[in-house]
């Protein structure tokens, strides 16, 4: 098959399927998207692609981890805010 | 565990996963074919069928280029894709000499005939029985029974949440499902067992299962219990698969319950011996009644019928729930409006007769909940299967007969979120049960149903939850010319898989892929046949 190709169209064919990544997309705000790179300047072991400014390219088997760690992060950083919306409260 | 990890929730993920050579099986028979037709297709994908049904040569492409308008093209090309996909069409190979053409595969084109025509002795839409009914089974006895036996599967799962007045909750359901039915949820992940002897608990699945709508909810579990079933055949000993179950031909016996008719009596005589050994599992799941004095008559009840209605919009419980059991017009599917069933369905629906009586809690708590700006709940709810579901995304204060009230908190709407239920569910199964007095006074005060601020909140708590959205695919990258790029990426948009992408770069991102790798073969052989005459 390949050898009747000509040479344009063996790198067309095999390049646009060897250049297919699997992956999670992930999309976030630039916020979170610092923390991601952060966390995975450690080792890169999340970011397969860094797409645009609100758009990442994950590792499938990693994003729970990263997820897991992306709240650790947020939980330090956001304070929680406890009863926000009870405005009038029951009186005890 | 295939089981788990396959997420085929739905009938629609469940057909495009099969073969070609399965599905063509499938359309052998006619009331198959005739149930996809009505239910998975959308409405321009009709259309086309139609239009080729009776045509004696293969449909041009370009003949419908010229029908459907230049603006439409993307939901053409996303109904050919669906038509594709589920192998109702069969599209010809590009060659330089002949256009190309479109065409019914022939096993579905002979089958949506005869559905339409009625002729040929398929039996593919039930076997009546020819032996007396017993006087005590009409359509309103099969509703009770159904909803019966449907309640009790969701009060299982309900009552696995492990929240506040569980305890009233079991003991009002005491009888519950099948020991077969239980293990089918618990191996369908809807609810697992965490730790050994602490009962079992919901899982994420479990809940996007108890708020999706009956007919829904009948899907999931009739398919959970196919791929149970593979999986048992596949695993089990090979000497015994004339015993296993083909679940081509179980899918098909669901398609064919579909198109019976609520009321009446058919013949389990008439049944192969694999589709008689499934029926006890129906009569577990609610969907069909064997009379205890007759064991060679069934009766399908309205949960069977139903199937296949094109009733698809997401509901709550109890509104997708009397839907399905008192018979709106809407859900009820064109089989089992006609002929006598649906004088006595029709009269119970609509005036609350005999056929509602068995539901009547169902309609009580429909329009019972009263939500206030400063975000208290005031629910007119009766039924523990209702008050369980609101305890999933509210803190519940106070339970008085008849009434329940509470509040919606950050946490509560946070620890929903976490258990895999989404806002748009919460505001929609709110929205759907919200109370006379809020409907009133919103049509008066021209305002929305639900408190905007409300509203506005559970969706950003949401999002404070959910910092980013992640969806599994491919990307696709590394083009040489940008016209390559663009051939691929907009053939990729106008089958609607693109999620993301980015021309500057010749990047983009799809969620599905077949039909992309399809389309570079023929592209790739194209190409060849081009350079082969140069």
């Amino acid at each position: 098959m390949s050898e009747k190709r000509s040479k344009g169209n063996v790198v067309a064919v095999r390049g646009s399927q060897s250049n297919t990544k699997i992956g999670v997309l992930v999309e976030c705000d630039p916020s979170i998207k610092s923390i991601i790179i952060n966390l995975d300047s450690e080792n890169n072991a999340y970011i397969i692609e860094d797409l645009d400014e609100t758009h990442l390219l994950i590792k499938e088997n990693h994003l729970g981890e990263l997820k897991a760690r992306l709240d650790d992060r947020l939980k330090e950083t956001v304070p929680v805010v406890e009863n926000d919306s009870d405005s009038d409260r029951d009186v005890k | 565990m295939s089981i788990a990890s396959s997420k085929t929730n739905s009938l629609a993920q469940y057909l495009e996963q099969l073969q070609g050579t399965t599905l063509r099986r499938l359309y052998q028979q006619p009331s198959a074919a005739f149930a996809i037709f009505r239910r998975m297709l959308p409405h321009l994908a009709k259309t086309i069928v139609m239009a080729c049904l009776y045509m004696p040569t293969p449909f041009l492409l370009s003949d419908l280029e010229i029908w459907v308008r230049p603006t439409a093209k993307r939901e053409k090309d996303q109904a050919i894709s669906i038509l594709k996909s589920l192998h109702i069409v069969a599209i010809s190979i590009p060659a330089k000499d002949a256009p190309q053409t479109l065409s019914l595969t022939p096993n579905f084109r002979t089958s949506l005939r005869l559905a339409l025509e009625g002729g040929g002795r398929h039996n593919s839409f039930g076997v009546p029985s020819t032996q007396p009914v017993p006087a005590e089974i009409d359509a309103a006895f099969l509703d009770r029974y159904a909803h019966k036996k449907w309640d009790d599967i969701l009060h299982f799962v309900v009552n696995s949440v492990g929240l506040g007045g569980s305890s009233t909750i079991s003991s009002s359901s005491a009888s519950g499902p099948k020991q077969s039915v239980k293990d089918l949820l618990v191996g369908g992940r809807l609810v697992e067992r965490r730790n050994v002897g602490s009962g079992i608990n919901i899982t994420q699945a479990g809940f996007t299962f108890l708020l999706q709508e009956t007919n829904a909810q009948v899907w999931t579990l009739l398919l959970l219990w196919l791929e149970a079933a593979d999986h048992a055949a596949n695993g089990g000993d090979k000497t015994g698969s004339a015993a296993a179950v083909d679940s081509v031909d179980m899918l098909s016996f669901f398609f064919l319950l579909a198109s019976l008719e609520l009321g009446r009596a058919y013949s389990t005589d008439a049944l192969t011996e694999r589709r008689q050994n499934m029926l006890p599992n129906l009569v577990d799941f609610g969907l069909i009644y064997i009379p205890p004095s007759n064991p060679h008559q069934f009766f399908p009840t309205r949960l069977a019928t139903t199937l296949t209605s094109s009733e698809t919009a997401l509901r709550s419980v109890s509104a997708g729930f009397s839907a399905a059991t008192t018979g709106l017009p809407s859900s009820s599917s064109p089989s089992s409006s006609s002929g006598e069933a649906a004088d006595g369905s029709g009269s119970g629906g609509v005036s609350g007769g005999p056929g509602g009586a068995g539901v009547l809690g169902d309609a009580q708590d429909r329009n019972s909940i009263i939500l206030e700006t400063n975000f208290r709940m005031y629910a007119y709810v009766q039924s523990p299967l209702q008050i369980a579901v609101l305890a999933l995304f509210s803190e519940l204060k106070f339970r008085f007969r008849g009434l329940v009230s509470g509040h919606l908190t950050r946490a509560s709407i946070r620890r929903a979120i976490d258990m895999g239920i989404t806002s748009d569910q919460i505001v929609s199964y709110l929205a759907t049960h919200a109370h006379e007095q809020m409907r009133r006074q919103a049509a008066a005060a021209r305002k929305p149903l639900l408190p905007p601020v409300v509203v506005d909140q559970i969706r950003l708590w949401q999002l404070d939850s959910e910092r980013m959205a992640a969806t599994p695919g491919w990307l696709f990258r590394n083009y040489d010319s940008q016209q390559e790029y663009l051939d691929m990426a907009n053939f990729a948009d106008d089958i609607g898989v693109v999620v993301w992408r980015n021309d500057r770069r010749r990047m983009f991102f799809a969620h599905r892929i077949d039909q992309i790798k399809d389309y570079m073969k023929v592209r790739g052989k194209a190409r060849e046949q081009q350079q082969q005459q140069k």
